[in-house]
C-alpha cells in the first residue's frame, strides 16, 4: 500500500484551501470581498502548479482509486488555469451587482476540485464522487443568482436530468461491477478480457455509462439541458458551466472508454456514432433559429461535441482531446466577451444586444469577431485545425463519408455564426453606452482571443502533448 | 434460496418506476425528487445483490458512499425547490415552460 | 545562425503588419511608419548577413523545415526555408524595394485617411513575398503566391470609393483565378508524379518527370515534364501577366503609387519568373514547355511594348513598360538563360521601381493629375526628380553604362545562341522590343520633363520638388540603377562560379550563358562592345527619334497619329483584348449566363436547392424548436427515448 500522498497534493491543497476560504470569508465584511477572490486565484494558481510539476511521474494512490498521468496533469492544468481566466472575467460583473461574491468562487472551487477528483479517478467510485462533487456545486450555482426569473427554473430542469443521468449511470457501474466484481479501471480491462464472450450485463452497463457521459457532454439525445441551462442562467455561470465542465467529462470519457474498453472499441463505439451524428445534425441547425445569444451558444456547443464523438468514434483520442481544449479556450473567450459587455444594468440576451458593437468597443468587436471565426472553423485558427484533425481522423480510419458529413454540418453552423458578425458590424446599436474593461480583464481577454488564433497557426505543441496522453 | 436474476429484475423494476416516474409526472416537483431516491435504492439494490453473490465487500462499501451522495443530492435539490416557489409560488412541473425553443 | 536569421527575416514584417494593422488607430500615424519601417529595415538588414555569410563561405543550398503545420492524406502542410543564392537574391531585391517604397509612403500617402492601414499592408505584402520567396516546399510557395494575390487586391482597390478601383481590382482578381488554376493543377501533377512537394526532394528526381506521360485522350499523349511545365507556368502567366492574361496589370494602376512600385513592378510580378528559375530543374526536362515561353515571353515583350507608345496616362505607359520588360525576362528563362532572366529581374526591380516613385513625384507634384498631355516643361521646378528619372530612362531603354544595358544585351545575346525552337521569334521580339522601349520611354520622358508646359496656371504656381523622404528613396534607387549592372554582370553571369549557378540547372546542350561567357572578358569589354552592335543603335536611335519628335519638331507625332490611324487605333485598343474580353466573357457568357441563370439558376439552383435548401433548413429548424419544449418531463421522456433506442441498439448486437 502506497501511503505516499505527493500525487495528490493539487486536490488536497485545493480542498484545504477551498475550505480555509469558506471559513474566511465569514468573517470578511464587504469591503474586504476582494480578499476572497485573490485567495481563490493563488489557490489555483498553486494547484495548477503543483499539477504540473506530477507531468513526468505516473503515480497510483489509495489502494488504485486515485491515478495522476499525463491526462490527468494536462487536463487538471487546463481546468484550472480556465478557472482563473473565468474568476478574471466575471469579478466585476458580481461586483458590479452586489451579487453574493464568494458564493459563486466557493462553489466553483468545489466544482473544480470534483473535476480534478474524476480526472484522476483510478476506479469506477473515485469517478462517480468526483462527478457527484463536479455536479452538486453547479445545480447550486445556476440556482444561486435569482436575478432573472428563470434562474430556478434552469436549476430544477438541470438537477432532475443530472440526477436521472447519473443515477443511470450508476445503474451503468453497478451492472459493469456485478459482471466482472472489479470496481478498479486498470483491472477490468483484464476482467472484461478473460471473459471469452463479452458478457451481456457488462454490454448494458456500457449503455448505461456511454449515456452518463453523453449527458455531461451535452450530447443529443442527452442534450435538453444545455439550452435551458444557458439561456436560464446569467452569462458567468454558463462561462463556468460551459467550459470546465467539459474538459472534466472529457477525463472521464476517456478513463471509460479508453482505460476501460480501450481494448474492445466494438463495444460502444455505435453509440458514440449515434450521439455524434445526431448531436451534428440538431445542434447546427436548430442554432439557425434562434434569437438569444447564450441558447445560440448552447446549441453550438451540441455541435461541437457531435465533433469530439466523431474523434472519438475513428478512434484519435488525442484528435478528441485537442478539439476539447480548443473548445474550451473558444467558449471561454467568447462567453468571457459576453461577460465583459454585460454591464450598467444590461444582461446581453439577444443577438440584437450586440448590434453596433463595432461602433461601440472596437477592440471587443475584433475580439468577438476572432473568436466566433474560431468557432466557425476559419482558417488558420485553433477551431479550423480542431475540425481539420477530426476530419483527417476520419479518412485515416476510413469513414470518409463522416468527413463529409461534417464538412457541410460544420458548413452550415457558419451560417448562424456569420449573423452574429453581421449584427455586430452592419446594425446600428439600438443604444448607445459607453463600455469601459477593467485593464487586467481586457490583457487577459486579448491573450486568450489571440491565442485562438496563434495556437491555430501553430498548433504543433498542443498537438504534440495531446498525442503523448494517448 | 432467491437467484441473482431475480434481485436483477427486482432493481430494475424499480429502476424503471424511478425513470417512468419522473418522465410521466407533470404536477409536483416533490415526487421527481422521490422518484430520484427510488432509482439510487434501485442500485443500491443491484450492488448489495452482486456484492453478496461475487462473495466481496466492494459493492456494499460502494453503497454507503452512494448513500452519502444521495442524501447530499437530496439536500440541493430541496433547496432549488425552496428557491423555486419562493420565485414562481408554484412547484408544479407543467409551469416550468418559460425556456423553451 | 542561418534558421535563426531566416525566421526573423520572415516574421519581422509580419510583427509589424499585425501590430500595425490592429493597433494602427490608437497609435496614430507615426508610430505606424514607424514601426513597419523598422520591421522592414530588420529584415533587410537580415537579408544582407545572409548575404554576407554566403559570399565569405558559399553553400549549396540551406534546407530546413522550421514548422510542420500539420499532416493531411500524407501531404505534409509545412513551413520551410530554401536558401541558396537564388533566393538570397531574391530577399535582398525584395526587402530592399520594399524598404524604400515604405520611407517613399511617408510623403506619398500623408494626407490619405487610410495611412496606417496602408502601411499595415504593404508590411504584410512583404511578408508574403518571402514566405513565397523562402518557402522550401510548394505548399507554401502556393499560399505565399496567394496571399501576395491577396494583399494586391486589396491594395488595387485600396481606394474602394472608386468605381474604377473596385473593376480593376475584380479583372485582378478574375484574371488570377485563370492563373492560379493552371498553378494548382501544376502542383499536383508534380505531387503525382513524385509524391512529395519538398523542392529537395522533386528536383532531386527531377528526370522522374519526361519519363512519364498523360494521355490527354485516346492516341494523344503528351510527355508529363511538358504538361506540368506548362500548368505551372499558367500561373506564372497569371501573375507576372503575360499575354493573354495580362489585362490585369494596367488597370491595376488604379491602386496608390507606392504600390505600382512595390508589386506590380519590382516585386509580384516577377514572382512567375523566380518561380520558373527555381523550378529549372523541372523546365529544363521539357524543350516544348520552353518553346511555349519564349513564344508567349516574346510576344508580350513587343506588343505590350507598342501599346505603351500611344499612352497618355504617365503610370499606364510605365505599366506597360513593366508588361514588356516581364516578357524579356520570360524570353531569359524560356532561353534557359535563367541567370540572366532573374539579373534583369534585379536591375529590373531597381530602375522600374525609380520610374514609378519618380513618377509618383511627378503626381503629387501635379497634384494627382496623371495626364502627360497636361504635363511638360517640369525639370525646372523638380531637378531631383528629372536627374533620376533621366537615370531610370537611360537605364530602361539599355544604354551602357546604366544597368538595364547589361542585363537586357545578355538576354538578347542569350536567346541568339539559343537552339532551343521558338528562339528566333523571340530573338526578333527582343531586338526589336529595344527600339520600341527606347521610344515610348524617351516619350514620357520628354513630355513630362521638356516641351512647353501644358498644365493650368494654378497648378503651376504650386509646382515644386517633392519632400525628403519622397526623393531620398529616389536618390538611393537610381545609385543601384546607375551602377549594379557594371558591377554585377560578371560575378552573377560569367565568372567561373558564377553567383546564382549552384541554384539553377541546366542542360549542357541548353547552356547559352556558358557560351557567351566564353566571349565575356569583364565588364569594361562588354560596355565598350556595345556601339559595335544593332541593339544600341536601335537605342539611341529611339531616344534621337523620340528628340525630333517631340522638341525638335513638335508637330509631327500628330501627323504620324492621323496619317496611320488604323494602326494607332489597334494600339490604343491594345489589339482589342479589352475589347474581346469585355464581349466575350462580359457579354458571350452574361449571355450564355442570362439563359443558364433563367433557367438552371433561378429554378433548379436558386429555386430547388439554395433558397430550398435554406427553407428546408430553416423549416428544419424551426420544427427542431418544438422537441425542446420546455416540459421537463418531455425532456425526460426524450432521454429515455434514447436510452431505450441505445439498448435496442444493444439488444441486436447481443443477439445477433
Amino acid at each position: 500500500m502506497d501511503f505516499s500522498l505527493k500525487a495528490m497534493l493539487p486536490e488536497i491543497f485545493l480542498a484545504t484551501m477551498t475550505c480555509v476560504i469558506l471559513v474566511l470569508d465569514l468573517y470578511l465584511s464587504d469591503r474586504f470581498r476582494r480578499v476572497t477572490y485573490l485567495l481563490s486565484q493563488v489557490t489555483l494558481v498553486f494547484a495548477a502548479v503543483f499539477a504540473i510539476a506530477l507531468w513526468d511521474n505516473h503515480f497510483v494512490l489509495m489502494g488504485g482509486h486515485f491515478v495522476s498521468d499525463k491526462l490527468a496533469v494536462v487536463l487538471k492544468t487546463s481546468v484550472f488555469i480556465v478557472g482563473f481566466c473565468i474568476f478574471t472575467y466575471v469579478y466585476d460583473y458580481l461586483r458590479e451587482r452586489d451579487i453574493r461574491i464568494s458564493e459563486y468562487y466557493i462553489l466553483a472551487l468545489f466544482s473544480m476540485l470534483g473535476m480534478s477528483i474524476l480526472i484522476s479517478a483510478g476506479s469506477l467510485l473515485t469517478l462517480y464522487l468526483g462527478l457527484e462533487l463536479l455536479s452538486l456545486p453547479l445545480y447550486a450555482m445556476v440556482a444561486m443568482i435569482q436575478r432573472q426569473n428563470t434562474a430556478s427554473e434552469a436549476a430544477m430542469k438541470y438537477f432532475v436530468m443530472g440526477a436521472l443521468a447519473s443515477g443511470m449511470l450508476l445503474f451503468g457501474i453497478s451492472l459493469i461491477y456485478g459482471s466482472t466484481g472489479q470496481i478498479h479501471l486498470d483491472a477490468l480491462p483484464v476482467a472484461i478480457n478473460m471473459a471469452e464472450q463479452p458478457d451481456m450485463l457488462l454490454l448494458l452497463g456500457v449503455v448505461f455509462v456511454v449515456i452518463g457521459i453523453g449527458f455531461k457532454f451535452g450530447a443529443v439525445p442527452f442534450h435538453m439541458w444545455i439550452p435551458d441551462v444557458y439561456q436560464g442562467s446569467l452569462s458567468p455561470i454558463v462561462l463556468f458551466v460551459a467550459t470546465a465542465p467539459k474538459i472534466a467529462a472529457f477525463g472521464m470519457l476517456s478513463r471509460f472508454l479508453w482505460d476501460m474498453f480501450g481494448a474492445a472499441p466494438e463495444t460502444w463505439q455505435s453509440f458514440i456514432l449515434i450521439m455524434a451524428v445526431l448531436s451534428l445534425l440538431l445542434g447546427n441547425i436548430a442554432a439557425i433559429a434562434q434569437t438569444n445569444i447564450k441558447r445560440l451558444l448552447g446549441y453550438s456547443t451540441i455541435g461541437h461535441v457531435g465533433f469530439i464523438f466523431l474523434a472519438i468514434y475513428a478512434g484519435n483520442f488525442a484528435a478528441g482531446a485537442f478539439y476539447v481544449l480548443a473548445y474550451a479556450l473558444m467558449t471561454l473567450a467568447a462567453f468571457g466577451i459576453l461577460v465583459v459587455l454585460s454591464q450598467r444594468g444590461i444582461e446581453i440576451e439577444d443577438i440584437t444586444d450586440l448590434a453596433g458593437l463595432d461602433k461601440q468597443h472596437r477592440w471587443l468587436a475584433v475580439m468577438m469577431l476572432l473568436v466566433i471565426f474560431s468557432l466557425a472553423g476559419v482558417p488558420p485558427s485553433i477551431g479550423f485545425y480542431a475540425k481539420f484533425v477530426v476530419l483527417s481522423a476520419l479518412v485515416d480510419a476510413h469513414v470518409a463519408y463522416l468527413a463529409v458529413f461534417g464538412l457541410v454540418m460544420s458548413a452550415i453552423a457558419a451560417f448562424y455564426y456569420l449573423r452574429v458578425v453581421k449584427v455586430m458590424y452592419f446594425d446600428e446599436p439600438t443604444q448607445t453606452r459607453e463600455i469601459t474593461i477593467p485593464h487586467g480583464t481586457n490583457v487577459l481577454l486579448s491573450i486568450n482571443t489571440l491565442a485562438t488564433w496563434v495556437l491555430g497557426i501553430l498548433p504543433g505543441g498542443l498537438m504534440a502533448i495531446c498525442l503523448l496522453l494517448y | 434460496m432467491l437467484s441473482i436474476v431475480d434481485y436483477l429484475i427486482f432493481s430494475g423494476l424499480m429502476f424503471g418506476i424511478g425513470t417512468m416516474g419522473i418522465a410521466i409526472n407533470r404536477k409536483n416537483v416533490i415526487v421527481l425528487l422521490m422518484c430520484i431516491e427510488l432509482i439510487l435504492l434501485a442500485v443500491n439494490t443491484n450492488f448489495v445483490a452482486f456484492s453478496r453473490f461475487l462473495d466481496q465487500t466492494t459493492g456494499e462499501i460502494f453503497v454507503f458512499f452512494i448513500l452519502t451522495v444521495a442524501a447530499a443530492e437530496a439536500a440541493i435539490g430541496l433547496a432549488i425547490l425552496v428557491v423555486l416557489y419562493r420565485q414562481r409560488n408554484t412547484i408544479n412541473v407543467e409551469e416550468l415552460d418559460e425556456l423553451k425553443g | 545562425m542561418l534558421t535563426w536569421l531566416s525566421i526573423i527575416i520572415i516574421l519581422a514584417p509580419l510583427a509589424g503588419a499585425i501590430s500595425v494593422g490592429l493597433l494602427g488607430r490608437v497609435m496614430g500615424r507615426p508610430p505606424a511608419h514607424w514601426i513597419t519601417i523598422t520591421s522592414v529595415a530588420i529584415s533587410f538588414a537580415a537579408s544582407v548577413w545572409i548575404l554576407g555569410i554566403y559570399i565569405a563561405q558559399p553553400f549549396e543550398v540551406f534546407e530546413k523545415t522550421l514548422y510542420i503545420w500539420g499532416q493531411s492524406a500524407g501531404i505534409p502542410i509545412e513551413v520551410g526555408v530554401y536558401i541558396d543564392s537564388l533566393t538570397i537574391a531574391m530577399m535582398c531585391v525584395v526587402t530592399f524595394v520594399s524598404l524604400m517604397v515604405h520611407i517613399y509612403t511617408i510623403g506619398y500617402m500623408c494626407d490619405d485617411p487610410g495611412y496606417q492601414r496602408f502601411f499595415a499592408y504593404i508590411a504584410f505584402f512583404t511578408f508574403s513575398m518571402l514566405m513565397l520567396v523562402m518557402s522550401n516546399n510548394f505548399m507554401q510557395l502556393f499560399f505565399g503566391w496567394e496571399a501576395v494575390g491577396v494583399t494586391s487586391y486589396l491594395l488595387i482597390g485600396f481606394w474602394f470609393k472608386r468605381p474604377t478601383a473596385i473593376y480593376a481590382n475584380l479583372k485582378a482578381f478574375i484574371v488570377n483565378r485563370v492563373g492560379d488554376f493552371g498553378f494548382l493543377l501544376g502542383i499536383a501533377a508534380v505531387f503525382l508524379v513524385f509524391g512529395s512537394l519538398n523542392y529537395g526532394e522533386v528536383f532531386g528526381h527531377a528526370e522522374l518527370l519526361s519519363n512519364e506521360t498523360l494521355t490527354l485522350w485516346s492516341g494523344t499523349t503528351v510527355s508529363m515534364a511538358t504538361a506540368a511545365c506548362i500548368l505551372l507556368f499558367i500561373g506564372a502567366m497569371g501573375k507576372s501577366a503575360q499575354v493573354p492574361l495580362h489585362v490585369w496589370l494596367p488597370d491595376s494602376m488604379e491602386g496608390p503609387t507606392p504600390i505600382s512600385a512595390l508589386i506590380h513592378a519590382a516585386t509580384m510580378v516577377t514572382a512567375g519568373v523566380f518561380m520558373v528559375a527555381r523550378m529549372s530543374p523541372l523546365f529544363e526536362q521539357s524543350t516544348a514547355a520552353l518553346t511555349f515561353i519564349l513564344v508567349i515571353g516574346g510576344t508580350t515583350a513587343l506588343f505590350m511594348g507598342l501599346v505603351g507608345i500611344v499612352q497618355n496616362d504617365i503610370k499606364r505607359v510605365i505599366a506597360y513598360s513593366t508588361l514588356s520588360q516581364l516578357g524579356y525576362m520570360m524570353i531569359a528563362v524560356g532561353a534557359s538563360a535563367y541567370a540572366a532572366g532573374v539579373f534583369h529581374l534585379m536591375t529590373h526591380a531597381f530602375f522600374k521601381a525609380l520610374l514609378f516613385l519618380g513618377a509618383g513625384s511627378v503626381i503629387i507634384a501635379m497634384h494627382h493629375e496623371q495626364d502627360m498631355r497636361k504635363m511638360g516643361g517640369l525639370w525646372r521646378y523638380m531637378p531631383i526628380t528629372y536627374i533620376t528619372m533621366l537615370i531610370g530612362s537611360l537605364a530602361l531603354s539599355g544604354i551602357p553604362p546604366f544597368a538595364g544595358f547589361y542585363s537586357k544585351d545578355s538576354i538578347i545575346e542569350a536567346v541568339k545562341l539559343s537552339t532551343i525552337p521558338g528562339a528566333g521569334y523571340a530573338y526578333f521580339a527582343a531586338v526589336a522590343g529595344v527600339l520600341v522601349t527606347a521610344i515610348y520611354t524617351f516619350r514620357l520622358f520628354f513630355m513630362v520633363f521638356h516641351t512647353k508646359p501644358r498644365m493650368d496656371d494654378k497648378t503651376k504656381s504650386h509646382l515644386k520638388e517633392s519632400p525628403w523622404v519622397v526623393t531620398v528613396p529616389l536618390i538611393l534607387l537610381a545609385i543601384p540603377s546607375l551602377v549594379i549592372g557594371y558591377i554585377l554582370i560578371g560575378p552573377m553571369l560569367f565568372a567561373e562560379h558564377a553567383f546564382l549557378n549552384p541554384s539553377l540547372y541546366v542542360l549542357p546542350q541548353n547552356d547559352v550563358l556558358a557560351k557567351l561567357g566564353e566571349h565575356f572578358h569583364g565588364a569594361l569589354a562588354f560596355t565598350l562592345h556595345a556601339p559595335m552592335t544593332l541593339v544600341f543603335w536601335l537605342a539611341v536611335g529611339g531616344i534621337a527619334l523620340m528628340w525630333a519628335l517631340y522638341i525638335k519638331w513638335p508637330g509631327i507625332p500628330e501627323k504620324i497619329k492621323n496619317h496611320f490611324s488604323i494602326i494607332y487605333k489597334i494600339l490604343v485598343e491594345k489589339y482589342g483584348f479589352d475589347i474581346f474580353n469585355d464581349w466575350f466573357f462580359g457579354k458571350g457568357t452574361r449571355g450564355v449566363g442570362n439563359v443558364a441563370w433563367k433557367v438552371g439558376d433561378i429554378k433548379i439552383i436558386d429555386g430547388a436547392m439554395v433558397n430550398g435548401s435554406a427553407h428546408l433548413v430553416g423549416r428544419i429548424a424551426k420544427l427542431s424548436r418544438y422537441v425542446q419544449s420546455g416540459f421537463l418531463n418531455q425532456y425526460v421522456q426524450i432521454m429515455i427515448i434514447g436510452l431505450l433506442g441505445l439498448m435496442s441498439w444493444w439488444l441486436y448486437a447481443w443477439v445477433g
